[in-house]
Formats: structure tokens, C-alpha cells, sequence
């Protein structure tokens, strides 16, 4: 079925049409030789009857004669034919006493005269003997033969039989040569019907495929506008496609346009972020800057001024260098084999305290799972970054890598402070932060770079007990297909 | 039994008047027959006038050919030209019909048999004019065949078989082997299974030949004379047996006939092999000659009368 099922409509159309017309070829032929056997073997039956009687009718005066040679001869001139020829169909005759004996017989060589036909003991004797007593001719039918049975008669007594026996292998060869030509003419039928119907129908319905292959490339982002060169229904489709895919079209610029507008207003709302934070340093810096140059000679103010100082500065050289990370990773591009996780491990390895933080490594991705390095470890270097400092007292984390068909599946858990239900919303806005050394970066490079590999992010958090990030992300040959 | 062709039996009321013929009985089994002779010609001028050019009607019996009805034609219109007045053969189909044909006078020739003449020749109803030369003699005899692939070596094997006789007045085709058998103490009424006539040698051949019967009695001049010109039906059959011989079929006139014909018919015939045309026709017919016998010649024959 599945076959029948992918094979071209064009062709499915053309074969069930075919083999219907053959069909019903196949079915008025066959009633014809069907009716023509009847109606031959009506002729036969009738030429049985014929022959038999014309003998039974002449045969008793010789019979009662015992003049076996006529009786010979009668049944003789049944063998000849119209034309003098042989008459085919003529298989046996017999003229029988109406005790059973034969009196003539066609093969006197086989059915001497004067012996039983018969022997008592034969299991065709009961039919014979009621034959024997058949007041009236009749015609029977027989495997292969039609027999005419007819009594002889005089003055109302039953002298004697005359059987005779006409083949029906002529008609029935006749017969089978009919249906043969039926057969072959019907076969014939579906075979031209299945090539000129073919070839008309791929002519007809060429212009479809070139649509469907048109329709498949506009899912690719190819637009050919179709040649519009009939009037018909498909025709009338190809109009149609044509409208929709320029109206595609037009949806995709205008797509392309909103997009760009929009990464527009995402840079200015970067823009306006920087500025904000960095404007918030920047004020109280220049207000040390102008109270130290009126009290520069207090030493220990100047010490806790200039202190104050470098910490604005050293915010706004995080900013920067989170924004710098976030612009580089974003268009790196380089797809390798997962073992390059391993460097995230030992680096995390490096930063926390054994002591305080148990780290469980489990990478169950297969041989083959490929990711996109850059991308894939700065993710897993913000999400560790994060947990390690929700986790000032110490406690549990875990790293859990699978695949599936579909998708590769990276896990981060930690038991730490959690999230406040009412900043889940908001933990991926950039500059959103609930450490005030925080950047508020962190996740939101998190969540672009996961949006860039058609990935997702699930959060689960617990405040008090932890939190757990769930990455999807698609197969990679998913990804090397994406247009940049 | 030779004779020209024949009309198909199978058309012929088979039914044979019986009862008024006895005494022609002795000319049936001879078969042949023959023409009439002109008489005309015999008749002195004076009677010319008063004797109308009817045609000279010549019986024939169980015939040899029957294809060869041609033959009988020719024979007809040389004997008619010989004796001035048209000739016509006419085939009987038993011996008995012949004779009666002959005692009426409805025939004044016939080719007969040689057991009616033996039988009847002290009737006066007809003379002996020629008897025809076969392979040097007169004579010709009976000989019993069966089919070519059966076993039977004489007439004692086939009892309880089928058996085709000829014409119940034929000397070769029943009278012989009827004494065949009588001679081996059997009783040839009860010997065979079955018998059944064919009223012609020919027939008999061909009922040998197509295993109708198993055996059958015919003249020797026949199954000679078909073996030679169309071995077609003998092929198959075998003679396994022959009898004595006998003085060939004769030639008989009607005795009150004209007897200035009867000469003229008689010396026509006698003299056949002196003309090449009428060579050519004995050459057909197989005969040498045709001669004046005795009726003595018969007498063997007069005595299966008693042995049968």
C-alpha cells in the first residue's frame, strides 16, 4: 500500500481507468464467448439429435433383417463430413440390440458384433439398461461430449439403440481460443490505455509537478513566479500560486523590516542600558572626584574615595567586557564533537572549592553528538557562574548532558538560593540582576545565544532550595543548515 | 459376381421379393451379368421393319467395381455397335432379382453365378453362351479372408466369430463355406457368432478389411482383380484359405429369345479377343477370352447343392 501510495496520481489515475475499460472488455467479451458456446453447443446438441434419429428411424428394417452390414453402413455415412471431408466432431456410434449387444459399432474392432456393449458387472450398465427402455430420443451431456440417444422402434416395440457420440473438444478448444483472444485483446486494451493515457496525463499534468517543485523551493525561501500558458483549473492554480507567493513575499520582507527595526530597538535599549549603568558609577565618581579635590589632604578620605572610585570603574569594565563576550560568541560559529565540554568541566573544576561544593560531571551525549563549541560553553560557563555564586555556603552541583533524535539536552542544578517567584519573568532582561555585582548579562547572553541554535531554556526554581536550567537544543546538522 | 458398378446399397430397399423367384435361384450366385445382344441385325431384311430397335437389356450381379462403372459402359456400347442394337447393362442388387429379371423377359442376357446355373441350367429357362477365361482357365474358386492381423489360419478357427457371407445365392461368397465347415462336422448354422449379407464380393472385402467381420468367403476373381487394380481394401485382408475350383460365372441367354440375336451376342462375345478394342476391354476386365464350355464344366458345382 505504502507503494501504491507514492506512486504518481497521474499514474495511479491512467492504470485504474485502464484496467476498468479492460475490465468491462474483459466481462462483455467474455459473456460473448460465453453465448456462443451455449448457442454451438445448442448446434451440437440439435446435430446429436439429428443423426441419431435419421439412423433409428431407417435402422429397423435392416435390424430386424440381422443385416448387420447396412447397419454398418448407416452408421459409416455419419462419419462423412459436409464436404466429404471427415466429419470432426463425430466420435462414436452404435446401434445395440435391445438386449445391449452390439449390432454395428463405428470401431467394430474394439465392440465386436453380437457381444454385450457392456459387461454385466459395469457400472455403467444401469444407465444403459434404463436407455434400453427410453421410449423417446434424447441428447445428453458428457465430459467432453454430447450423445444422442434414440430407440429403434416398430409397431411400438423397442428393437434396439442407436447411440451416438459428437466431441465438444472442438468447441471447447474453440472456446478457449476466444477467451485467450478476449484475454489478450483486454491486456492490449490496459497496456495502450496505460502508455497514450500516461503520456497525456504526464503532458497534463506537467505544469503541477513544476508547481509542486516551485511550491517546495518557496518553503526554501526560492521564488520563481510561474508561466501562466493555459486557461484551465490549472491554469487557474497556477494564478493563484502565483499571488500567494508573491503575497509570501511581501510577508517576508516586511518580516526582514520588523526584524531589523526591532534589533534596532534592542540596541537601543542596550544602548540605553549601558548608558544607565554606566551613568549610575559615573555619578558618584565624580562626586569623590570633586570631594577629594576639596578635602585632598585628608588621607584616609582620599584612600576610601579613590577605593570608591575603582570599584565604579571596575563595574563599567565588566560591563563592557560581558557586552565584548556577548558580541564575539554570538556570531562564532564552529561545530565539533561534544568531548570539547570537557574544558568547561575542568575550568569550573578550577574555580570552586572542593570543600564546599560537590560538582557531579554527567556527560551521557553519544559519539557524534556534535555542538557548536563557542555558543554551547559560554551557555554552560554563564549557568555554573551563576550557581557558584548562588551557593555562598556551599552545597551541590550537577551537570547533566543526554541526546535524543531530535535533540541534545544540557542540565544545571544547583541548591542554592534560588529564584524569587516573582523575578523568574524577569532573570533573562538584560541588565536585571539580584547581586549588585552583577552586570545582569549573564543570562541574557545565556538566552540569545540558546535563541540563535533554535534551542529553548526551561527554569525550575525553588527559593531556599535551588534551581534547576534545562537547555534544548536541535541536532546540529539542523543547525549548519540554517542560513547565518 | 463381376458385374458393373453397383448402386449404393445403402439407398436400395434391402427387401428382396423372395417367394416367386425359386426357380431363378441358381443364377444369383454368379453375380455378373450381361448384356443384351442385338437382334436386329440377326432378323432378315424382311423382318427389319416389324422388329422395333428396342434395347437389349443384359443383367449384372454382385459386381466387381463399383467404381468402375465407366468400364461397363464402354463394354455396353461396343457390344451395342457389334450387334447393331443399343445395349444396356443393368446392376441388380441380389442374384435372385437378376434371375427373375431373366425368367420375365425383362433381360435377355445375364452374367450370373455359377451356383444358379448349376442349379437351374436343366430349367430351360436360359442357355450357357460364353464362359469368360480367367489367367488361363475357365474356373475361378472361393477363398476365405480375414484381416491381415489376425491370427486365423483356416475357416475352423473362426468359430463363434462374425462372419460376412455374400448373397445367399453365391456359390464362393455361402455355398462354399458353408460345406467347408459341413465337411469339418460343424454345423455352419450355429458355428459363427454372427453373419450378416453384403450381396456383393466387394462388400465382403471391405467388411473383412474394416473389422466389421471377422472373416468372409469371396470370389477369387474379384479379390484377384481388386488386389491388382486398387489393393486399397485387399491390403488388409489375407486369404488364408482356398477352395476347390469351379467353372467361372457364366454368360446366359434367355431361351426364348430371338435367336438370331442370341447368335449374334454369342459370337460377339467369342470373338472379343480378336478385336483390339475388344481386347483392350478384356484387358480390363482382367479376362482372357471368353469361350463355349460344356455344362459340364458346373457339375462340381451342382454338387454342393447336395453338400450343402
Amino acid at each position: 500500500m505504502r507503494f501504491l501510495s507514492s506512486l504518481s496520481l497521474a499514474f495511479k489515475l491512467v492504470v485504474v481507468f485502464s484496467l476498468i475499460v479492460a475490465s468491462v472488455a474483459a466481462a462483455i467479451g467474455g459473456a460473448m464467448v460465453d453465448r456462443d458456446r451455449q448457442h454451438l453447443r445448442e448446434e451440437l446438441r440439435g446435430k446429436a439429435f439429428l443423426l441419431t434419429r435419421s439412423v433409428a428411424v431407417t435402422a429397423p428394417e435392416p435390424l430386424l433383417r440381422g443385416d448387420s452390414w447396412t447397419l454398418h453402413k448407416m452408421l459409416r455415412q455419419l462419419t462423412q463430413g459436409p464436404d466429404g471431408a471427415r466429419e470432426p466432431t463425430l466420435v462414436t456410434a452404435i446401434i445395440l440390440d435391445s438386449e445391449g449387444r452390439v449390432l454395428a459399432h463405428l470401431y467394430p474392432a474394439l465392440f465386436p458384433i453380437g457381444l454385450p456393449l457392456l459387461a454385466n458387472d459395469s457400472p455403467e450398465r444401469p444407465r444403459l439398461q434404463a436407455e434400453l427402455a427410453m421410449r423417446d430420443s434424447a441428447v445428453f451431456d458428457g465430459q467432453g461430449f454430447i450423445e444422442g440417444v434414440s430407440p429403434i422402434q416398430a409397431s411400438g416395440k423397442n428393437l434396439g439403440l442407436v447411440k451416438v457420440k459428437l466431441s465438444t473438444l472442438e468447441l471447447d478448444r474453440k472456446t478457449a481460443e476466444a477467451i485467450v483472444s478476449v484475454l489478450l485483446l483486454s491486456i492490449g486494451i490496459a497496456m495502450t490505455g496505460i502508455v497514450l493515457g500516461s503520456i497525456w496525463s504526464i503532458r497534463t499534468l506537467r505544469p503541477l509537478r513544476t508547481l509542486a517543485r516551485s511550491m517546495e523551493e518557496l518553503g526554501h525561501g526560492v521564488l520563481h513566479p510561474l508561466p501562466v500558458s493555459r486557461g484551465d483549473e490549472i491554469g487557474q492554480l497556477i494564478v493563484s500560486f502565483n499571488r500567494m507567493a508573491d503575497e509570501l513575499e511581501e510577508k517576508r520582507k516586511l518580516a526582514r523590516e520588523l526584524a531589523a527595526n526591532e534589533k534596532v530597538i534592542a540596541l537601543g535599549r542596550i544602548a540605553a542600558g549601558v548608558a544607565h549603568e554606566v551613568n549610575n558609577p559615573l555619578a558618584g565618581m565624580l562626586n569623590c572626584l570633586s570631594t577629594l579635590r576639596a578635602k585632598s589632604n585628608d588621607p584616609e578620605l582620599v584612600s576610601r574615595y579613590l577605593s570608591m572610585i575603582e570599584m565604579g570603574l571596575k563595574r563599567i569594565e565588566a560591563l563592557v567586557k560581558d557586552l565584548l563576550v556577548e558580541l564575539r560568541v554570538e556570531d562564532a560559529h564552529e561545530v565539533v564533537d561534544h568531548s570539547c565540554l570537557e574544558d568547561v568541566r575542568d575550568l569550573i573544576a578550577a574555580e570552586i572549592d572542593p570543600a564546599r561544593i560537590e560538582f557531579t560531571w554527567e556527560n551521557r551525549l553519544e559519539p557524534g553528538d556534535t555542538i557548536n563549541r563557542p555558543r554551547v560553553q559560554q551557555i554552560l560557563l554563564n549557568l555554573l557562574r551563576n550557581s557558584i555564586q548562588a551557593m555562598p555556603n556551599g552545597g551541590h552541583l550537577w551537570c547533566r548532558f543526554w541526546s535524543d533524535q531530535d535533540e541534545l539536552v544540557f542540565e544545571i542544578e544547583d541548591t542554592g538560593h534560588g529564584i524569587l517567584p516573582e523575578d523568574v519573568a524577569r532573570i533573562f532582561d538584560p541588565f536585571f540582576t539580584s547581586r549588585p555585582t552583577g552586570t545582569g548579562l549573564g543570562l541574557w547572553i545565556v538566552l540569545r545565544l540558546v535563541q540563535t541554535m533554535d534551542g529553548r531554556i526551561e527554569v525550575n526554581s525553588m527559593p531556599g532550595q535551588g534551581t534547576l536550567f534545562r537547555i534544548h537544543i536541535p541536532r546540529e546538522p539542523k543547525l549548519a543548515t540554517r542560513p547565518a | 459376381m463381376r458385374g458393373g458398378g453397383q448402386l449404393p446399397a445403402r439407398f436400395e430397399s434391402p427387401v428382396v421379393p423372395i417367394a416367386e423367384f425359386i426357380v431363378l435361384e441358381f443364377f444369383m450366385r454368379c453375380g455378373a451379368t450381361i448384356l443384351a445382344m442385338g437382334v436386329l441385325l440377326a432378323l432378315g431384311a424382311a423382318n427389319a421393319a416389324d422388329v422395333p430397335k428396342s434395347s437389349i437389356r443384359f443383367g449384372l450381379t454382385a459386381a466387381v467395381v463399383r467404381e468402375n462403372l465407366d468400364l461397363y459402359e464402354r463394354w455396353a456400347a461396343y457390344l451395342g455397335r457389334k450387334v447393331d442394337r443399343p445395349v444396356q447393362f443393368v446392376q441388380r442388387r441380389t442374384y435372385r432379382e437378376a434371375m427373375e429379371m431373366l425368367e420375365t423377359g425383362e433381360h435377355d442376357f445375364a452374367w450370373i453365378c455359377s451356383f444358379p446355373y448349376a442349379k437351374y441350367r436343366d430349367s430351360k429357362i436360359f442357355g450357357l453362351m460364353a464362359v469368360p477365361v480367367f489367367e488361363g482357365k475357365p474356373l475361378y474358386r472361393s477363398y476365405i479372408i480375414v484381416h491381415k492381423d489376425r491370427s486365423f489360419r483356416t475357416i475352423g478357427d473362426l468359430e463363434g466369430r462374425v462372419f460376412a457371407y455374400t448373397d445367399p445365392d453365391s456359390n464362393t461368397g455361402y455355398i462354399v463355406p458353408r460345406y467347408m465347415l459341413g465337411d469339418l462336422e460343424r454345423n455352419p448354422d450355429s458355428f459363427f457368432r454372427h453373419t450378416f449379407f453384403t450381396y456383393s464380393h466387394t462388400e465382403a472385402i471391405e467388411a473383412v478389411a474394416e473389422r466389421v467381420a471377422d472373416g468372409a468367403a469371396v470370389d477369387s476373381y474379384v479379390w484377384e482383380y481388386l488386389n491388382r487394380r486398387e489393393p486399397r481394401l485387399t491390403a488388409k485382408t489375407k486369404v488364408i484359405q482356398q477352395s476347390e475350383t469351379f467353372g467361372f460365372p457364366p454368360l446366359v441367354y434367355r431361351t426364348n429369345m430371338d435367336a438370331e440375336l442370341r447368335a449374334r451376342m454369342t459370337e460377339v462375345l467369342l470373338t472379343m479377343d480378336k478385336n483390339p478394342e475388344g481386347r483392350a476391354l478384356l484387358a480390363e476386365l482382367m479376362l482372357d477370352r471368353f469361350i463355349t464350355a460344356p455344362s459340364s464344366l458346373y457339375d462340381n458345382v451342382r454338387l454342393n447343392l447336395d453338400r450343402r
